[in-house]
């Protein structure tokens, strides 16, 4: 009988504490889709807008609080309203764990979603296009809807990109410029005294030299503080790179190691995978040996996650890697605040051997979501958003003399005492920004207009940019490639095997073993048919034409 | 007609039982049962386009990836063997941990102990990992600053995977320990107090009236405790291992990798939702047989404890 009572006193226990918890668990709010359903409207003649719709925008980033952007959406939803009878509002996919997040909120079916944020090398676009979260969109459709945007797409002949089984799928943010190719940032001050001509590093093992020097003359320096935690693959891949013509199929990369799947510029039509074959990835986990018994990280960097590039603005890491838009965007403004007379440069992934790609066009780009409830709607406003001065502004920069001035030559600036760590408007707009309307930013590097020409002047077209993988098919055999690849690069990357060869060895039989052939081989068929339905591969420079270099040029200052 | 107002009769008797009981009841309904016909999507190809149910069925293919991965046992081990021990250990030091409490006579320490144990509890795990990164990093943490200081030589603790698992041990311990102890130190409070009064005018001392008193009126508990907590034995504490190891640190895999970080890991940038359920359902059901099995054990031994 005793027992009986202390049995049910303790499930009498168990169950009171599961009902807190319960309560507890019971917080979370129900998301209901508040989109209107309106039928697919009119054929042909004028276009009705008759009833009022709310478009709603997926954006990535995190939402602002200092309600900037609340303000400017007042101002932009009254012209909106005006001129399409429609209003903007915005969802946000936050940093943390974007990934799933994003691939949940398409996975969710929610109808009120219109505009969505996507691109093919890092947003999963052509997964989400097979996996059917877009809607595919007519020729017709965005004639009729998006006519300036549709006008320019098709001057510059980029709607095939855009195709997925012959129907449209992006709106790409082509004519937009923006390098993120890798590479490191250094100081041109240190390197000119660690011997290096010109304090330019040219080279790749010129960084060994510049590592060297810092360990030897500036004690309070981590030469490259990298936060491994963060980087995984450390810069492998942009050894690589600078030492072979590879180059990397974007979006369908293995597990957290994106550069994975290729071809050789000398051979277009085969895939490979310089972490399975070639020597560059035994020179380069050999360097990073090198590196690492010198000190160039800290000892515990796979554990480490700091910021490299405040401490180089501090001066407390002699390096940060980072791709060419955050060099002249905020690396030399900063730098030059920070640390007078540092002379920030950029080494880039690719610079001695000119294996330098333009930036992709599918980098970001715009989808209509699969349930939009109103997707003519959303389309008429995107055109607004993309091509009226006025909406542009308001939407990229926020509301002129309060969020931001244009100076007498025409250049962004931003009013006194602006901070952009808590004064930002964050609206995040990646769908499809317009070269023709940015404002040249004044806070910018000045040289960035020369430096962007030059890259445009030795970079060659991706050739890839309608290669759709078909990730489907092979996705359990990357996932196990992802785990041989995680158990491996990060410690080739920092160094952490005593033996890096035999390592390698140890890795590319454990790759074999998890599928790389099957992979491989499927990936091929999906090249072979791309070649058969658009020629061989090729790769374009346009160097020497120098007026390409100047177009470009041109319509980035113009505003 | 009898047997209806029978049934009438006894939800009329208990309806103050039956309505504490409701919040649990719909809370596993909506969240436990609803979506149970879920786990479809592990047998399936998973596309938006078609929803759950009229993806293409493609059999066992998503377990393939766990078993052709060929970590599948180092996993089960080191998730089972991390539980156990924690489920083992940590009940006991529980239990421990409130007869202490129980014996302290200083209500004002009493509390006060109580608290200090209660507190890490509510320390995040992220917070624990940075914590622990301070202690023990090579270059500037605490541990090695310490060795240098005394002239040793440091310790590279995050390329030793050796230690981790006492790391690990020590610092779910920490956290966990306080709060389990409340349930164990609830359930002696509600031991009927004329029995330990008359122990202790017979003359029992504290260790016997621990020993033939307390001890067996936890039995219960205790074994309650142990089957929920066997069932969740394939369900590593995620956020501890990820924040306390990196994730990343490769080096440490051997004797830290449970099932969760392995799936966080490889999984995280692949969408891939239905390789995803199938490890959920092969931990569900891993779980599953494991509860019943224990449930079936104690039933042989002492039915009067067994949970069904």
């Amino acid at each position: 009988m005793r027992k009986n009572t202390t049995r049910k006193r303790a499930i009498a226990l168990i169950l009171a504490s599961m009902m807190t918890a319960s309560l507890a668990a019971c917080g979370g709010g129900g998301n209901s889709g508040g989109g209107s359903s309106s039928g697919g409207g009119e054929s042909s003649g004028e276009i009705d807008t008759s009833s009022h719709e709310v478009i709603n925008m997926l954006v990535l980033g995190n939402r602002p609080t200092n309600g900037r952007l609340e303000a400017m959406l007042e101002k932009l939803n009254a012209i909106l309203n005006e001129k399409v009878n429609a209003e903007l509002e915005y969802t946000y996919v936050e940093w943390t764990d974007w990934q799933t997040q994003y691939n949940l909120q398409l996975l969710s079916g929610d109808t009120s979603l219109d505009l969505i944020c996507t691109a093919t090398d890092w947003l999963y676009g052509w997964e989400n296009v097979i996996k059917g979260a877009f809607m595919p969109l007519s020729e017709e459709m965005l004639q009729t809807y998006a006519p300036e945007t549709y006008a320019q797409v098709t001057e510059d002949d980029d709607w095939e990109i855009c195709k997925y089984e012959d129907e449209i799928y992006f709106i790409p943010e082509d004519n937009y410029i923006q390098y993120t190719n890798q590479g490191m940032f250094y100081r041109g001050d240190w390197a000119k005294e660690a011997g290096i001509p010109d304090g330019t590093i040219t080279e790749f093992e010129q960084l060994t030299q510049y590592f060297q020097w810092i360990k030897e003359n500036q004690p309070d320096t981590i030469p490259w503080d990298v936060a491994g935690k963060n980087l995984p693959g450390g810069i492998l891949g942009g050894y690589i790179s600078s030492k072979s013509d590879y180059v990397c199929f974007n979006g369908v990369g293995v597990g957290n190691y994106t550069d994975f799947w290729g071809v050789m510029q000398s051979d277009g039509n085969t895939v490979t995978s310089p972490y399975m074959e070639g020597d560059e990835i035994y020179e380069a986990a050999e360097l990073m040996k090198e590196w690492n018994d010198m000190g160039v990280w800290r000892e515990d960097v796979l554990n480490f996650d700091g910021d490299a590039r405040e401490e180089m603005y501090a001066g407390t890491s002699g390096a940060d890697q980072h791709h060419a838009q955050t060099y002249y965007s905020q690396i030399v403004p900063n730098m030059e605040a920070k640390q007078p007379g540092s002379d920030p440069k950029f080494y880039y992934w690719g610079m001695e051997n000119q294996n330098i790609s333009h930036p992709l066009k599918l980098h970001q780009a715009c989808a209509i979501s699969a349930n939009s409830q109103h997707p003519e709607r959303a389309l008429m406003v995107y055109d607004l958003l993309r091509n009226d001065e006025e909406c542009y502004r308001l939407l990229n920069y926020g509301i002129e003399g309060e969020d931001y001035l244009v100076t007498d030559d025409g250049k962004l600036a931003r009013p006194e005492g602006y901070d952009s760590s808590t004064d930002a408007l964050d609206s995040n707009f990646w769908l499809g920004r317009n070269d023709d309307l940015e404002l040249q930013d004044s806070t910018w590097w000045d040289g960035t207009q020369d430096f962007i020409a030059n890259l445009n002047s030795i970079a060659y077209d991706y050739p890839f940019e309608n290669f759709i993988i078909d990730t489907a098919a092979i996705s359990s055999q990357q996932a196990s490639l992802a785990n041989v690849l995680s158990k491996y690069l990060p410690q080739l990357a920092y160094g952490k095997f005593d033996d890096p060869a035999a390592a390698i060895d140890d890795m590319r039989a454990e790759l074999e073993a998890a599928g790389y052939e099957d992979v491989k081989a499927s990936i091929q068929a999906d090249l072979d048919e791309f070649v058969a339905e658009h020629g061989d591969v090729q790769f374009v420079r346009d160097s020497g034409s120098a007026d390409t270099a100047e177009a470009a040029d041109t319509s980035a200052q113009t505003e | 007609m009898k047997k209806k107002t029978n049934v009438a009769k006894v939800l009329k008797n208990n309806r103050t039982l039956l309505l504490m009981c409701l919040p649990a009841v719909v809370f596993f309904i909506i969240f436990n049962y609803c979506p149970l016909p879920g786990v479809w999507i592990a047998f399936t190809n998973y596309n938006f386009r078609d929803g759950i149910f009229g993806s293409p069925f493609c059999g066992l293919d998503n377990f393939e990836f766990l078993i052709s991965s060929g970590e599948l046992w180092k996993l089960t081990r080191n998730t089972v063997l991390y539980n156990l021990a924690f489920i083992v250990v940590g009940n006991v030091f529980q239990i421990v941990i409130a007869l202490m409490l129980n014996e302290i006579r200083n209500k004002w320490f009493k509390k006060v102990s109580q608290t200090v144990m209660f507190l890490p509890y509510f320390i995040s795990v992220v917070l624990i990992g940075a914590i622990a990164f301070n202690i023990l990093n090579f270059d500037t943490g605490a541990l090695n600053t310490l060795i240098r200081e005394t002239g040793g030589d440091p310790l590279q603790v995050y390329s030793m995977p050796g230690v981790w698992p006492i790391i690990i041990f020590f610092c779910n311990m920490w956290q966990q320990t306080g709060y389990g102890s409340v349930v164990y130190f609830a359930a002696i409070c509600g031991i009927d107090s004329s029995l330990i009064e008359a122990a202790e005018v017979d003359g029992a001392t504290s260790w016997q009236r621990i020993r033939h008193i307390i001890l067996p009126s936890l039995k219960g508990t205790f074994i309650i405790l142990l089957l929920f907590a066997l069932g969740g034995i394939m369900r590593g504490n995620f956020g501890l291992f990820w924040n306390l190891t990196g994730g990343v640190n490769s080096q440490l895999f051997e004797t830290t990798d449970i099932i969760e970080t392995f799936v966080y890991r490889t999984m995280t940038t692949q969408n891939n939702f239905s390789t995803s359920s199938a490890v959920g359902l092969y931990q569900s059901v891993f779980g599953f047989v494991l509860v019943m099995f224990s449930n079936w054990i104690v039933k042989k031994i002492d039915p009067d404890y067994a949970l069904f």
